[in-house]
């Protein structure tokens, strides 16, 4: 689905980067390279995201976002810089940003985490709040916390119904390993290890085995999707 | 020209100086004491002479007081003035110019040149005139004693000032030669300090402590704090660049044969294959810069957070890939603590690196237990295993940034994450220490309560 993407980004190369990326993606791109422009095209409401840099000339990142936010502006903004310690992102998301990518970045990092904030935020505007889920033959009952599939009732610890509810929201997209790291553990940084990947591995056979079909995928270099293909 | 003076010669010239002034203040004052003294002594025996050849006169009239006169003359005493004098100013009996220079009237006591002729235009007398009836009594004393004396002091004074001059250049060069090593000293450390050679030291005297002395010692510690943190600059620099390498090289050759693969899928694991390698840089930048930033994390960044909550959760995400890994790994909570203030995500990171050593350096051993032990003066939060352990030996340089013990070299990482918990555990106010758990390790982070 086509959206209306602002990028604010002074680095020329990034920001060509960035629009050629997302308009192959089908998006529709306006890129400016100051804060303060970046606030006033911000102010008119058009957009469907905003990409911003945190160092900018004229107004910085983070006070730009404040000045957006301060304005009502509900416009989800994903700030995208090379500031990558645990209290930068903290103080990216304290001014009021929605999401918080590290340069240098992978593509289908920024795509997963694009998808997942105007999906958020199509959701928050027209949809009621769902009570079940269901991809495929997959079941989630969000009440009960209950999951099953094909009738089959499927039993997980809270941990991996999280997980799973986090996948099944974002059904069909691609979920990066750190976004599951934020969102599920609140952890801000990279273990290094594999933790992940076990952690999906176990919800897989629980998902997958006695199943014919795989509902789990695995998208090589950038995360996983739920969904049910071929 | 303006003549510009060292600070060593401008010391020198002020303590010339002082003593010169200091020596001309006290010989001055000699002088002024001596010579109103020695006037003073001569005014009171002129004054008991002339009172008691009065009382002669009035007793024995002319012939008494010649006799008194003639008794009172010692033999050898140039400077004793006493005579009955004519109305004419001439002497008539007792020792006084031939003519008396100076008018004759009553007088106490005053100082004048009594006669014109040779012997007495050049000297000084104090005297006394009183009258005898139609003579005149002249008492007194020659000053030449006095000027004697006053002259022999001005001779000392002038001896005072070259001593002073003498004495002061001496001073002055001993106190430059003094002043200006230690000042060189202390100059040559901070020149050297400036190009780049930070080992150089001030000497201190032995026993000083004099102010020299305090500066020395504190710009010594300064240089070595200075030389201590440019060396781990210098070794984190180096180790970078030389760790970076491998990994960029790594990265290079993959690139390139992925270039040169035609088979797509192939090509696409490849490809995989760098992303991995992309983020094991990645990851040793951040953990870089996270180190480095860890000393001026601010406290706001602190929030209230129950120690055993964050290790269930930590033991929570890790104990399926321990289990994967075939090792038996504990949560051991005996005693709650209390909730503290910790920077949670740091802390959790701490963690996470231990737990990660833990499971690839200590797999061996077959179990991993993650603890914590409440201790009177803090928490402690630890892991432990049961592999080949690090020997005491060893620790130091396992701590240090980039140390990596040889047994280490063969698996991933950098080195950092014992660099990075030790920096947390600093941010926190406590330590990182490792232990023997016989056999294995125990890496342990203590906070204060």
């Amino acid at each position: 689905m086509s959206r209306k993407i602002l990028i604010v980004e002074d680095d020329a190369s990034t920001s060509a980067y960035l629009a050629k990326g997302l308009a192959e993606a089908g998006h529709a791109i306006e890129a400016c390279a100051d804060g303060r422009d970046g606030l006033f095209l911000a102010s008119e409401g058009i957009f469907d995201l905003i990409i911003a840099d945190r160092m900018l000339p004229g107004l910085d990142g983070l006070s730009m976002v404040s000045a957006i936010r301060a304005a009502g502006i509900a416009t989800p903004v994903l700030i995208l810089s090379a500031l990558a310690a645990v209290d930068d992102r903290v103080d990216g998301l304290k001014a009021g940003a929605d999401d918080y990518l590290c340069k240098p970045f992978s593509f289908a990092e920024l795509s997963a985490r694009i998808e997942a904030l105007v999906r958020r935020s199509d959701r928050a505007a027209t949809e009621p709040q769902k009570t079940k889920l269901s991809v495929g033959d997959l079941e989630i009952d969000l009440l009960a916390r209950a999951v099953s599939r094909a009738g089959r009732s499927i039993p997980l610890g809270a941990r991996e119904f999280n997980l799973l509810e986090f996948l099944a929201r974002h059904a069909g997209q691609v979920v990066t390993r750190t976004m599951m790291l934020e969102k599920i553990w609140n952890y801000h940084f990279d273990p290094g290890s594999n933790v992940v990947d076990v952690h999906i591995g176990r919800l897989r056979r629980k998902l997958e085995d006695g199943f014919p079909t795989p509902i789990l995928h695995t998208v090589r270099g950038a995360g996983y999707r739920l969904a049910v293909e071929g | 020209m303006a003549i510009r003076l060292s600070v060593t010669a401008r010391i020198a010239l002020l303590s010339i100086a002082l003593a010169l002034v200091s020596n001309l203040a006290l010989v001055g004052f000699v002088w002024k004491t001596t010579s109103a003294d020695a006037i003073d002594a001569i005014r009171r025996e002129t004054t008991e002479q002339s009172e008691a050849l009065r009382a002669v006169w009035r007793s024995g009239g002319l012939p008494a007081i010649r006799q008194a006169i003639g008794s009172a003359v010692v033999p050898g005493d140039v400077s004793l003035v006493l005579a009955v004098v004519d109305p004419k100013g001439r002497a008539v009996v007792g020792i006084a110019p031939e003519r008396l220079a100076v008018p004759l009237r009553v007088t106490q006591f005053r100082i004048a040149r009594l006669g014109a002729d040779e012997l007495w235009s050049a000297r000084e007398t104090g005297y006394a005139l009183h009258p005898l009836g139609t003579y005149w009594l002249l008492t007194g004393r020659n000053l030449d004693l006095i000027a004697a004396e006053e002259r022999a002091i001005e001779r000392a004074l002038a001896v005072a000032v070259f001593l002073s001059l003498a004495l002061g250049v001496l001073g002055g060069l001993v106190l430059t030669r003094y002043v200006g090593r230690r000042l060189d000293g202390i100059a040559k450390a901070i020149e050297a300090a400036g190009e780049g050679d930070l080992s150089r030291r001030v000497d201190m005297i032995a026993g000083g402590g004099d102010a020299f002395d305090r500066l020395a010692a504190r710009l010594n510690v300064m240089l070595g704090k200075l030389e201590g943190v440019m060396a781990e600059l210098r070794i984190v620099t180096d180790s970078l660049a030389h760790d970076l390498r491998s990994p960029l090289a790594r990265l290079r050759t993959k690139t390139e044969q992925a270039v040169l693969i035609a088979d797509p899928d192939a090509r696409e694991a490849a490809l995989g294959g760098l992303l991995v390698e992309t983020d094991l840089v990645m990851r040793m930048l951040t953990m870089v810069i996270e180190i480095s930033r860890s000393g001026s994390v601010s406290r706001d960044r602190f929030i209230e957070v129950s120690p055993a909550n964050l290790l269930e959760e930590i033991g929570e995400l890790y104990a399926p890939v321990a289990e994967d890994a075939g090792l038996v790994f504990t949560i051991a909570i005996d005693d709650r603590p209390p909730p503290m203030k910790l920077h949670r995500e740091l802390i959790s990171q701490a963690i996470t690196n231990l737990i990660d050593n833990a499971l690839r350096h200590g797999a061996g051993g077959g179990e991993v237990t993650l603890r914590i032990v409440h201790q009177t003066d803090g928490v402690a939060i630890q892991v432990e295993d049961r592999g080949p352990g690090i020997a005491a030996a060893d620790r130091a340089q396992a701590l240090k940034r980039f140390g990596r013990l040889d047994s280490a070299r063969s698996t991933p990482g950098a080195g950092l994450g014992m660099a990075l918990i030790e920096a947390v555990a600093r941010l926190h106010d406590g330590r990182f220490e490792l232990a023997d758990n016989a056999p294995g390790l125990i890496a342990r982070i203590v906070l204060p309560l």
